[in-house]
């Protein structure tokens, strides 16, 4: 009898979660189910599942539509921007969280304030300052932007992990002989692997999927990044849905497998991180 | 080995209105094993850590054999800390924590090797080279942070109240091995804890800090007997001593006090020694263990006895703790008994107590009252 009132009791919630779920969810799957389909198929019936799976659509979006050149772009420009961000980030945040200097407290105000910026209030005073320094167009720019504007929050994330490491760690090692930028290298850095690749996974899911900067500041069709070049290929093929969700699902895949592959850590990092 | 010398050491944290260690000098001899003791926040973790090199010195010099130190950084102090949260590195193996210091100074890998097996064997510490901290137990981590320390060979030993994150039990063979492994190596050692038992245990001599200052330095036992203060007089002890006002008269040509409804007589004080307090009132004190139900045989030629009423009894075990009231008033003390008692909660107890173990402390300053004129 008590066992039959508690699966009542949990009923709402679970009803609530597979209605969340299939809300979530659905949107995918159907993308999923409409990539391994030719647009015929889909205008036919557009919520069948596929009765043949056209893997074919998959090389033929990455060749002819040059989705390949598209996702080469991403892979740099995120790749490069995400690693100078873990780097410049991990060291402000260890100096922040470690150190005591005259203006600390302003620098970082300064820093985690850009958190708080909106990019359209940005885009345009960045559009001049590409354009001054011959770096718009470019995705060399593009990375110095997305490392510029990602900084606060993969800064704000670390500081807060890094302060809870005792104190006492940091003393052991100086006694032991270690300077300050060993004692990073050496001590920081390995115990902040669980912040650090939280901060790897948010920056790269965010980047990844960046359209507004990239819109801006890339007009050649050699430079496009994914996002750009869905939304360009969705402009030029409007009918050809099949195409369309091929496309998508190559621009997600990516990020879902750094997600199946890091969210547990990513999980640890940010609830360690915030309690400070 | 080494000599340790701080002068007028102090330290002033920014933001602070008082320093927090005021004009401290000290004198550790070659080899003696030194504790720090007061209560937290008397400075005695600050004026270790400006040892040590991990603070910076606001006035006043510290010297290792001699050498003053103040500008010289940590690493080259030739000091070795253990710390109270041992600060083991979490992603290190045992073998690479031990090693962590050496490798820094460029020692030769099958120097480290032999050293580091070495420290571990003497320390039982073998079978968990391999294994990381998290997998170790508070007592194990301790021995490694431990060996961390020994295997630098320094001159000077330091260590942060290693012990309180340890359990009662395991707080006593930890603090036996220290003694044992401090002898063996015979490293001049300066050590903080707030634990007295740690203290009176292990100690050449203990210097009690309070607010910053220097209370009193000396061998476990003098500063047991003869407390500088009211202060130490009550830290140390369990249960503190019993501090009591008390007006100095004389009886013929001795000193006595009245306490309560109570006169005793002072044996252990001159009448000289007490003529500026004659009249006046100050402070006694008397330790519990001082105070008998049934005097031991020794006692008996100069016991004194006083009407009392048990407010409380704890019996421990090992023995007995009885608040009592002194006769017809309110002045509780505290007396420690044998654990074979009849006395319950609202009897009338004959309290003997040894005239010869009363402290006086000046009402003023807190200072004890000397015993010589």
């Amino acid at each position: 009898m008590r066992l039959w009132l508690n699966h009542l009791r949990r009923t709402p919630l679970v009803l609530f979660l597979i209605l969340y779920t299939i809300l979530a969810g659905g949107p995918f799957l159907w993308v999923m189910s409409m990539s391994l389909r030719t647009t015929p198929e889909i205008f036919d019936n557009p919520y069948a599942l596929p009765v043949r799976l056209h893997w074919e659509k998959f090389a033929n979006a990455w060749t002819n539509s040059n989705y390949g050149t598209y996702f080469w772009n991403s892979l740099i420009v995120v790749v490069t921007a995400v690693a100078l961000l873990t780097l410049i980030g991990a060291m402000a945040a260890h100096c922040l969280a470690r150190y005591r200097f005259r203006g600390s407290r302003l620098v970082r105000f300064v820093i985690l304030s850009g958190m708080i910026l909106p990019p359209q209030l940005l885009i345009l005073s960045l559009f001049q300052i590409l354009l001054d320094y011959g770096l718009y167009n470019s995705l060399a720019g593009l990375i110095i932007v997305y490392v510029a504007t990602q900084l606060a929050m993969t800064v704000y994330i670390l500081e807060g992990f890094f302060a809870q490491l005792p104190q006492d760690l940091f003393d052991a090692a100086r006694m032991d002989g270690y300077g300050d930028f060993e004692i990073f290298w050496r001590i920081t850095l390995p115990i902040g692997v669980p912040a650090i690749f939280t901060t790897i996974t948010l920056n790269f899911i965010i980047l990844w999927n960046e359209y507004l900067y990239a819109v801006v500041l890339l007009t050649d069709d050699e430079k496009r990044t994914l996002p750009l070049g869905i939304m360009h290929f969705m402009g030029g093929h409007q009918l050809d849905v099949g195409m369309i969700a091929t496309g998508l699902i190559i621009a997600i895949a990516p990020v879902i497998l750094l997600y199946a592959l890091f969210s547990e850590t990513m999980i640890k990092g940010m609830t360690a991180g915030a309690v400070r | 080995m080494a000599t340790v010398t701080i002068e007028e050491l102090s330290k002033h944290y920014a933001g602070g209105s008082e320093p927090a260690v005021k004009a401290v000098s000290l004198d550790v001899a070659d080899g003696e094993f030194m504790v720090l003791l007061g209560p937290s926040g008397c400075g005695k973790s600050s004026v270790l850590r400006m040892i040590a090199g991990l603070e910076p010195i606001t006035a006043g010099t510290v010297a290792i054999d001699g050498r003053p130190v103040n500008h010289v950084p940590a690493k080259d102090r030739d000091i070795a800390m253990v710390f109270q949260s041992y600060a083991l590195y979490p992603h290190m193996t045992v073998h690479a924590n031990l090693a962590f210091g050496l490798r820094r100074r460029g020692v030769p890998g099958d120097e480290i090797d032999r050293r580091v097996r070495g420290v571990a064997e003497k320390l039982g510490l073998s079978p968990f080279l391999a294994r990381k901290p998290h997998a170790l137990s508070g007592g194990q981590r301790q021995r490694v942070a431990l060996g961390r320390a020994i295997v630098r060979d320094p001159k000077v030993f330091l260590f942060d109240e290693p012990l309180s994150n340890l359990d009662a039990a395991l707080r006593v063979s930890t603090r036996n091995e220290l003694i044992k492994q401090q002898h063996e190596l015979g490293t001049t050692t300066i050590y903080v804890t707030h634990d007295q038992v740690e203290a009176m245990t292990m100690g050449d001599r203990i210097c009690i800090m309070n607010k910053g200052e220097v209370v009193q330095i000396g061998k476990p036992l003098d500063v047991y007997r003869n407390p500088a203060d009211a202060f130490v007089a009550r830290f140390l002890g369990n249960p503190p001593m019993n501090l009591l006002p008390a007006r100095l008269a004389t009886s013929g040509d001795r000193a006595v006090a009245r306490f309560a409804d109570v006169t005793v007589e002072l044996p252990g004080y001159p009448l000289a020694a007490l003529k500026p307090y004659l009249g006046a009132t100050v402070t006694l004190g008397i330790r519990p263990e001082d105070l008998y139900e049934a005097p031991p045989p020794a006692l008996s030629v100069r016991a004194q006895q006083i009407a009392t009423r048990v407010l409380a009894v704890e019996p421990l075990g090992a023995e007995t703790l009885l608040m009592l009231t002194i006769g017809g008033s309110s002045q509780e003390i505290v007396a420690r008994i044998g654990r074979d008692t009849a006395l319950r909660i609202g009897d009338a107890a004959t309290i003997t107590l040894d005239p010869s173990a009363l402290h006086l402390f000046d009402p003023t300053t807190t200072k004890a009252i000397a015993r010589t004129a």
